[in-house]
């Protein structure tokens, strides 16, 4: 079974730890397969300004040094380590209510999508570019001011776009995903070092890029494993 | 007044202490190894067994079981050790083995449980499969450079027929701090305990074994009453060191220095740890821990604040007692090539020694240590006996467990 993470920050947008070292972190602790996801922040509200102005965010015009760095550290992971990393982002609409906040992964994007386009578009658009869509901590977490309600609200509506949603997220584990029967990973949501120590998937499947988002789309072989040292 | 001149007086005799282990460090660094340089008899190379006990995942765990792949030495195994498969060690042991088919590297999954030192139980089934008369016991938080298998066997190398020489260790530096428990680690490694191991070793000649990094022979080991005889001693490294000396062996302190990587440590690791190390410290020095807190000039130079009176006085002489102590550290630092990333993290320094002092004074209260989960109680000579389960006497740990759980 591989040992997957598809839920990281560095510090391209809030995480703490800068792209180089989090992935000797997850390379050194045996991992098989990751994805690096900074947030891309809509700029159309007040929240997603600040983001945007304290570089807290993936931009459009940063986009491609972003993404070059991840694949010149992913043939570094790759040739030392054997791990695989898969480039993403997390398009993070963010309101005061948590009601209309919405976080989602696009895993293997190859081009910028903004964050402030409507949920449709954004969607089509990842399935244009053959990106992953997982729904990230879509129900009531332990930490309520961060909840992002909106995806699970509106699931009649936009869960035939989704891929996978995540039944657990860091120390949560939200069983509704279980109780509805909707694909499922389990992430880290990686911010800090000690965050390496959280839920994680476990996928039977090749190493490789498309096995990895067939077996995710499938979801048979996914199993989810709280990793502790 | 006279309470801020005993004060003083101590921090002065600290400081003297530190300049003593300054010396020590500089001295020990700048000696060839003195174990037959000038002996003309050629270069043996025995072969080695190197033992890693596994057990979780330490910072750089790959990269550091990747170093004793690569050594330049003739002929040695490695034996990665662990109690369970479920290890998350495991996985980085394996994929060391498989990237490596041509070294000899073997992995065993062993549930050992024979004594109370989890470190031991793990080593025993390690032991057992070596093949080699020399072992290694090599601790899976250090990374060393190729050359390491050829430094560390020389003194044995030289000993000539008779084999004087018993055991081997090294001197270990704390390098790769990020977190603030690893940055303080670090610190303490490459002032406190570095000073104090050179200067116990060159001014006291006490045998001084550092349990990361230790080279014996399997026949000098049974001798002394092999690794089973220390399965109940938390401080197995320095037993074992101090019977081979008792035996007429040789302790020998390498002068090749070893990196101990500490670089994501919680605040928490850094107090277990050395809570834990100052209570086998009391258990073992007795009367003679005192000299430790007498040997840490900021905490002495801070308690005229605490017990007499914040005065401009007490403040200054405690602010230029921290400064001499930075400047001291951060010259350690560069001499043992253990320097922080940012010169500045040294200012962390007289923070880091206030927190050890207070450290300091729980074994005094305590004799428990909680070791990868278990809870033991210390004797003498720091054997390990279990804590109660249940009883009266176990009220008191339950109460403990019930606090820290609640604000976990």
């Amino acid at each position: 079974m591989l040992l997957c993470d598809f839920h990281i920050h560095t510090t391209y947008s809030d995480g703490s730890v800068e792209l180089r070292r989090t992935i000797d972190l997850f390379g050194q602790a045996g991992f098989d397969v990751i994805a690096i996801t900074d947030h891309v922040v809509s700029g159309d509200n007040s929240i997603g300004k600040f983001a945007n102005r304290f570089n807290l965010s993936v931009r459009e015009d940063n986009f491609e040094e972003y993404m070059t760095n991840i694949r010149q550290e992913a043939a570094r992971a790759w040739n030392k380590y054997g791990m695989l990393v898969i480039p993403g982002v997390e398009i993070s609409k963010n309101h005061l209510s948590s009601d209309k906040s919405a976080h989602m992964l696009l895993i293997d994007i190859k081009s910028f999508v903004p964050a402030s386009w409507n949920y449709e578009r954004i969607f089509l658009e990842a399935k244009e570019q053959d990106a992953l869509i997982v729904a990230c901590h879509p129900h009531y977490m332990s930490d309520m001011s961060k909840d992002t309600l909106f995806l699970w609200n509106n699931r009649e509506k936009y869960a035939k776009y989704i891929d996978a949603w995540e039944v657990a997220n860091r120390d949560d584990v939200f069983n509704v995903i279980s109780l509805k029967k909707y694909p499922y990973l389990a992430n880290s949501d990686f911010h800090k070092a000690r965050h390496l120590y959280s839920w994680k998937t476990l996928l039977n499947c090749e190493k490789d890029t498309a096995a990895v988002k067939q077996c995710i789309k499938h979801n048979k072989g996914v199993a989810i494993t709280l990793f502790r040292n | 007044m006279s309470l801020f001149w005993i004060f003083a007086f101590l921090t002065f005799f600290g400081l003297i202490a530190y300049g003593f282990q300054i010396w020590a460090v500089r001295s020990y660094l700048s000696t060839p190894c003195s174990c037959g340089e000038g002996l003309a008899l050629p270069r043996l190379f025995p072969p080695v067994s190197v033992l890693k006990p596994l057990k979780g995942l330490d910072d750089n765990l790959y990269d550091n079981l990747l170093s004793f792949c690569s050594q330049d030495y003739p002929e040695y195994e490695i034996i990665f050790s662990l109690q369970s498969h479920n290890d998350p060690a495991y996985r980085i042991a394996k994929r060391i083995k498989d990237k490596h088919p041509g070294r000899n590297i073997s992995i065993i999954v062993e549930d050992c449980s024979i004594g109370l030192n989890p470190k031991v139980n793990n080593l025993l089934p390690a032991y057992k499969a070596s093949k080699y008369e020399y072992i290694l016991i090599s601790d899976s938080n250090v990374i060393v450079d190729k050359n390491y298998l050829r430094e560390i066997t020389k003194p044995i190398d030289n000993s000539g027929p008779v084999g004087e020489v018993g055991l081997v260790s090294n001197i270990i530096k704390g390098v790769g701090g990020r977190s603030l428990g690893a940055i303080f680690e670090n610190l303490h490694l490459n002032s406190f305990i570095v000073g104090s191991v050179c200067f116990l070793h060159s001014f006291l000649k006490l045998p001084c074994v550092i349990g990361k990094s230790m080279l014996m022979s399997k026949k000098d080991l049974e001798a002394i009453g092999g690794l089973r005889s220390v399965k109940d001693i938390l401080a197995e490294d320095y037993v074992i060191g101090e019977r081979m000396h008792k035996a007429g062996k040789k302790v020998v302190l390498s002068n090749y220095m070893i990196s101990n990587v500490n670089e994501y440590w919680g605040f928490k690791r850094f107090l277990n740890r050395h809570t834990r190390w100052g209570k086998l410290r009391w258990k073992i020095g007795g009367s003679k821990y005192v000299f430790e807190l007498i040997g840490n000039p900021v905490f002495m130079s801070a308690m005229p604040i605490v017990f007499w009176q914040c005065s401009k006085l007490t403040v200054t002489f405690a602010v230029l007692t921290s400064i001499i102590k930075v400047f001291g550290d951060f010259y350690l630092g560069r001499k043992t090539g253990a320097e922080l990333d940012n010169p500045f993290l040294y200012l962390l320094s007289p923070v880091k020694d206030l927190v050890i002092g207070l450290i300091w004074t729980v074994p005094i209260v305590s004799n428990t240590v909680v070791w990868r989960g278990n809870r033991y109680s210390i004797g003498k000579d720091s054997i390990l006996s279990p804590c109660p389960e249940t009883g009266i006497w176990s009220l008191r740990y339950r109460i403990i467990d019930a606090i820290k759980e609640r604000f976990a």
